[in-house]
């Protein structure tokens, strides 16, 4: 009484993260599915599974649950017709799988959708992926101006930095966070990562742990957080460490990129023999996604064949399917460098060209350009490039992973 | 449904958002111990359960006390006057208006720190535990009650036959959070059925249609494509001449809980000119803690530049509070459900002078709805709509245009049905619709019952009371001027021509309230 209660400092609890929110999707699910034994024809219902489904399947981050997810929206569309919020999540699935073309598909099946808020941010999102940089910070904009939400706040962000100044960036996705409630917090840990990658991809460490630290205090317990702080080790030459946590992450999300990241772990510190079988898992499971038609491991086999087990015609095949599917500077830097490594020169300039036209900001694109450069005899672009990498991250030659 | 489920952002009708306890019910006030004392009671969503409180989460009552004064022009119905009003409300809660705060912070999930802000008596503050009504003794040696916790849910009403009057869709079909053209849908509003609106008449097969279950659903329709409209030229009638009510008066809160913030105060805590200052002013606030103020290590300064209308509110707010992010305003029943379509950016609170103009044009919208249904009842309506046979879907975008129309129904006095809310039979004007409505304040006269409009009752049937605004309050029926409660007057149903015989909304709460602090009655057993 009569003083100000709130000055009494509490010891702040270990706040409640990952597997309290796997916890509670999971209940959520069998929830609704119980739901639906009495009510199996209720639209509702149906539509909140999927997006629970979903919901659960991007905290795994396995694709067993995402095909999971397939079903139950193919299955909802094939029951109650092409309903926009079905067609909605659909769409985003598609995106995050880069099935560029089916996600246009999924929004002209509802008519009105594409016009949507929602529908125009995936718009946004497609300009960005096939290369049309202006109308996608545009269209951004505009979305923004409508409604400044932190999703869209991060967006731009993401085009800031790669084709903007990295500082706006950041003070985007800060605007971006003070938009989230403490009811967003993996939402709020996902931008704090952002902001780390920032920070390593300048070379600026120090930022980067500050960053993703806060992301582990703020969502305590993802792999996905686990997964960054594994490859900052690795960048600062903490090899045992960041082995020992890649190991820790792949066991919990065995995802093929992962096993990747260690065997090229391996490669980067002369362990070459040990880096095998996680070069073969990750290889097995790529192959596997494309045999049943998926296209989102392309850009990882042309990575994994110009690098990590070199074999150069296949990360031009792969290369290029991944171009013919988004071609943006990403994919076109990685064509240039898989025909690079083909020794296929000319072609390697027509698409390193095309990538900087851009207007890319990026280390590692500026290092590819200036390889290309340097091996047809431009030197001085090549050192030019060489430089402008070393500029923007001075630390670029450490351990970093295919993102 | 005073104020329940809105704003959007907390509208769990949507199949994507869940229950939040940020979603404000409504604000009850009313004044005690022959006026001395001045009870208000915040209701909001029981989340995580009844009794049990959310961390995040922060609550503010704001209060302010002032002389019942009648503003210049009061008398002078013109849109000019009414704009005028609205210019005045802005420039005295801009300018010279203080607001005292009563702010509550959830400590643990079973205990608050009630913190007392701007009083004359100076700041202080004490943790209370939930669920327990308890003294709190003042700096200036007065004594407040206080309980927070859990409580049945106060508010009693067909919330269902309400969405039904006004078309709106996500309470009766699967409408996803897209699909902004399709909460109320384009259609004349009304408050008796109209003849082939296959889009909302009772559905003799589908009962529960539209009516939340014990399991928690709503059993819902797929919407039909549209386009959605209505051709007919008339409300629709059985063989034997009975219009059919879009309400059937069933209490869909009965059963259902509510956390609460309860508090009785003396109202020279509030003001020491208690002689003068006759009128007591409060709106309730419910933030929710920033994520980056979740994690206690975070040191970066946010940044305003591209929210206008943070950057207003932020001016005002102290260190506490600018760790926390606005999400819904609760003074006034229906200011938000019925006025401001519950949209997130309009979530003002006593701010709200600026909906002014949309505030005339949205009654217009709706007067062309429950007008001629009122008519066709055989009543006289306050609102002008050229006597037309049926309800009509017109909506504006001049308030010039709408004012005309609407102009009796804002400024008439609404009556009362007895003298009782006046007991010291003081010379206190009826209060209109637009001073109701603006500022969005619960607005306690301490010298009447504080029954609504002088204040809200717990037991008062607001909804019943709002649509009597639409009533001509010059009219008289056997005798008797029209008055809030004709409408929840069963025998006017009885003689009217009219299934199902009853008032829109139930008369009383599905249990009683109580004859002391807290007043609100326990919570029932949590179903889900």
């Amino acid at each position: 009484m009569n003083v100000m209660a709130s000055q009494i400092a509490l010891p702040p609890p270990r706040l409640a993260g990952y597997s309290e929110e796997l916890a509670r999707a999971e209940a959520d699910i069998a929830k609704l599915e119980s739901q639906l034994q009495r009510h199996p024809r209720d639209l509702e219902l149906q539509v909140r599974l999927a997006y629970r489904l979903f919901h659960c399947a991007s905290l795994a981050g396995t694709m067993d649950q995402f095909h999971a997810v397939e079903a139950a929206i193919l299955e909802a569309i094939a029951d109650f017709g092409p309903k926009e919020d079905l067609c909605l999540l659909k769409a985003n699935l598609d995106f995050r799988f880069h099935r560029l073309a089916e996600v246009r598909r999924d929004l002209e099946m509802s008519p009105l959708l594409a016009g949507r808020f929602e529908g125009r941010v995936l718009l946004a999102d497609l300009d960005f992926q096939e290369g049309r940089y202006e109308a996608a910070r545009l269209g951004l904009e505009a979305l923004i101006k409508e409604d400044p939400t932190w999703d869209n706040l991060a967006r731009l962000a993401h085009w800031m930095s790669k084709l903007g100044d990295a500082a706006d960036a950041d003070k985007l996705y800060q605007e971006a966070e003070d938009d989230l409630t403490a009811k967003q917090m993996r939402s709020y840990a996902w931008l704090e990562l952002q902001r780390g990658v920032l920070a390593l991809h300048h070379g600026n460490y120090e930022d980067a742990w500050l960053h993703y630290r806060r992301a582990d205090e703020a969502y305590p317990g993802h792999w996905h957080t686990d997964e960054h702080i594994a490859e900052l080790l690795a960048a600062e030459g903490r090899f045992d460490e960041a082995e020992s946590l890649f190991k820790r992450v792949i066991a919990r999300a065995p995802k093929p990129e992962l096993q990747q990241a260690l065997g090229e772990l391996y490669i980067f510190t002369g362990r070459i023999g040990e880096a095998q079988p996680w070069l073969d898992r990750a290889l097995a499971a790529y192959v596997d996604s494309v045999r049943h038609g998926g296209v989102h491991y392309f850009h990882h086999l042309a990575d994994f064949y110009a690098d990590a087990r070199v074999q150069p015609t296949e990360a031009v095949k792969w290369a290029r399917k991944d171009v013919d599917l988004r071609s943006n500077f990403s994919t076109q830097a990685a064509m240039a460098w898989a025909l690079y490594r083909n020794g296929e020169l000319t072609g390697a300039m027509e698409f390193i060209r095309l990538a900087l036209s851009s207007g890319v900001r990026d280390a590692g694109i500026f290092s590819t350009a200036a390889a290309v450069f340097e091996a047809t005899g431009k030197s001085a672009e090549g050192r030019s490039y060489a430089e402008a990498a070393l500029q923007i991250n001075p630390r670029h030659g450490n351990f970093h992973m295919h993102h | 449904m005073a104020d329940h489920n809105d704003p959007n952002a907390v509208n769990h009708i949507f199949s994507d958002i869940d229950y939040s306890p940020a979603d404000l019910y409504d604000l009850f006030g009313w004044p005690t111990a022959e006026g001395k004392n001045v009870v208000f009671a915040l209701t909001f969503a029981s989340a995580p359960s009844a009794g049990v409180l959310d961390v995040d989460l922060l609550y503010r009552l704001l209060l302010t006390s002032h002389p019942r004064v009648a503003w210049p022009d009061a008398k002078e119905i013109s849109v000019e006057s009414v704009l005028g009003y609205f210019e005045a409300v802005k420039e005295k809660y801009l300018g010279e208006l203080k607001t005292a705060e009563i702010r509550v912070t959830v400590q643990t999930a079973s205990s608050v720190l009630i913190k007392f802000l701007g009083f004359s008596c100076g700041n202080f503050s004490t943790e209370v535990d939930v669920n327990k009504a308890v003294s709190i003794s003042t700096p200036d040696g007065q004594t407040i009650q206080a309980f927070v916790g859990g409580r049945d849910d106060a508010f009693f009403n067909d919330l269902t036959g309400f969405f039904r009057s006004i078309n709106y869709a996500p309470q009766f079909y699967h409408v996803p959070h897209t699909m902004t053209e399709a909460r109320e849908l384009p259609i004349p509003k009304t408050l008796l059925e109209l003849d082939g609106n296959d889009l909302f008449n009772y559905r003799p097969d589908m009962p529960e249609w539209g009516f939340t279950q014990p399991d928690g659903t709503t059993p819902k329709l797929d919407l039909p494509p549209g386009p959605w409209t209505w051709s007919g030229d008339r409300f629709k009638k059985d063989a034997d001449g009975n219009f059919r009510f879009v309400y059937d008066g069933r209490d869909c809160r009965a059963g259902q809980n509510c956390n609460a913030i309860v508090l009785e105060l003396p109202h020279s805590f509030i003001t020491p000119a208690t002689g003068e200052n006759r009128l007591v002013n409060a709106w309730g606030e419910s933030w929710v803690r920033k994520a980056a103020h979740k994690v206690e290590s975070i040191p970066d300064d946010p940044s305003w530049v591209s929210h206008p209308w943070s950057v207003f509110r932020e001016k005002g707010l102290d260190d506490e509070l600018r760790k926390y992010k606005l999400v819904d305003t609760d003074g006034q029943p229906f200011a938000d459900a019925a006025l401001s379509e519950r949209e997130d950016d309009r979530q003002l609170g006593a701010n709200n002078f600026w909906l002014g103009p949309h505030f005339i044009t949205r009654l217009a919208h709706l007067g062309w709805g429950f007008g001629p249904s009122i008519s066709a009842l055989g009543l006289k309506t306050s609102f002008d709509h050229n006597n037309s046979p049926v309800s009509v879907y017109k909506t504006y975008d001049s308030v010039f245009t709408a004012f005309p129309r609407v102009a009796r129904t804002l400024f008439q006095g609404l009556n009362m049905p007895d003298d009782s809310w006046n007991p010291k039979g003081l010379n206190i004007p009826l209060r209109r619709p637009f001073e109701i409505f603006i500022p969005n304040v619960c607005a306690v006269d301490m010298d009447t019952t504080g029954t609504w409009p002088f204040g809200r009752r717990l037991e008062d049937q607001v909804a019943t009371r709002f649509l009597a605004m639409f009533l001509d309050m010059t009219a008289e029926l056997n005798g008797k001027k029209y008055h809030i409660d004709l409408l929840g007057d069963q025998a006017l149903w009885d003689s009217a021509p009219i299934i199902p015989k009853t008032p829109p909304n139930p008369l009383k709460n599905d249990k009683e309230f109580l004859d002391q602090f807290p007043y609100l009655a326990e919570p029932w057993p949590e179903k889900w």
